[in-house]
């Protein structure tokens, strides 16, 4: 049996999903393509600059979003970049994740050009069916 | 989020993440200068001992806890995250400390089961 279920997100997106009668598990190379065609997108040719940065990194993010809701898969997403400037300075990440492991997931993409690093990372969280 | 908090315990308190995550960040990096050599050890340690004292709160939640340590040295770093979920039960909260040379962003998001 087919149910549709109507989720809203803040800033007025409304996206239906069906409740399918299997459980889907994450597919992280997918994921991990949408994310890089995201920032391609978005900085790819460009230099670090002050002012646009909070711009690039909201616009990574929702782009992202968008794209993995668009899969329609029975998951809830969480989607982090982090733009860091070239400068020397060392940068650390780690994440943790109390999860189930046979359907949940994350991937973590790091990119960089010659005056950026960004890593974008993406979790996915299957809701109970 | 709201400040209501029913009896069954099954909404996201960013109050009491928060705490969690300020003592296992303090304990592990509190008095430290920025070594490189340790760092590794540092974020394993701050994101374990936050993961199980999160899930020692025994809430239906599943959790994703996210950590950055960066050293002050003048860099720009800019963060931003992006969520889809169930906004009545679902909610996250980022605690930033800073001492004389390091930055840490811990981010803990919680997803009701």
């Amino acid at each position: 049996m087919i149910q549709g279920v109507a989720k809203s997100l803040p800033g007025s997106f409304l996206f239906i999903f069906q409740k399918l009668s299997f459980q889907v598990s994450f597919s992280p190379d997918e994921a991990s393509n949408v994310v890089k065609e995201c920032i391609e997108g978005i900085i790819g040719g460009v230099d670090y600059s002050q002012n646009k940065v909070n711009q690039w990194t909201a616009s990574i993010v929702e782009h992202t979003l968008t794209q993995l809701v668009k899969q329609g898969k029975p998951f809830k997403y969480i989607v982090n970049c982090a733009v860091m400037q070239k400068s020397g300075a060392g940068l650390h990440t780690a994440n943790s994740c109390y999860w189930d492991t046979t359907t949940d997931g994350s991937c973590t993409v790091r990119w960089e050009n010659r005056t950026m690093y960004c890593v974008v990372s993406v979790f996915a969280v299957a809701i109970a069916l | 989020m709201d400040e209501d908090q029913s009896a069954e315990e099954t909404t996201f308190v960013v109050e009491e993440i928060t705490t969690v995550i300020k003592e296992a960040v303090e304990s592990t990096i509190g008095n430290s200068s920025y070594q490189h050599s340790k760092i590794n050890q540092w974020m394993s340690s701050i994101v374990e001992s936050s993961l199980s004292q999160l899930t020692k709160l025994g809430k239906p939640f599943k959790y994703i806890v996210t950590c950055i340590i960066l050293q002050k040295n003048g860099a720009g770093l800019h963060t931003a995250s992006s969520c889809f979920w169930d906004n009545s039960t679902d909610g996250s909260c980022t605690v930033r400390w800073e001492n004389k040379t390091i930055y840490c962003i811990v981010s803990v998001f919680g997803l009701a089961i």
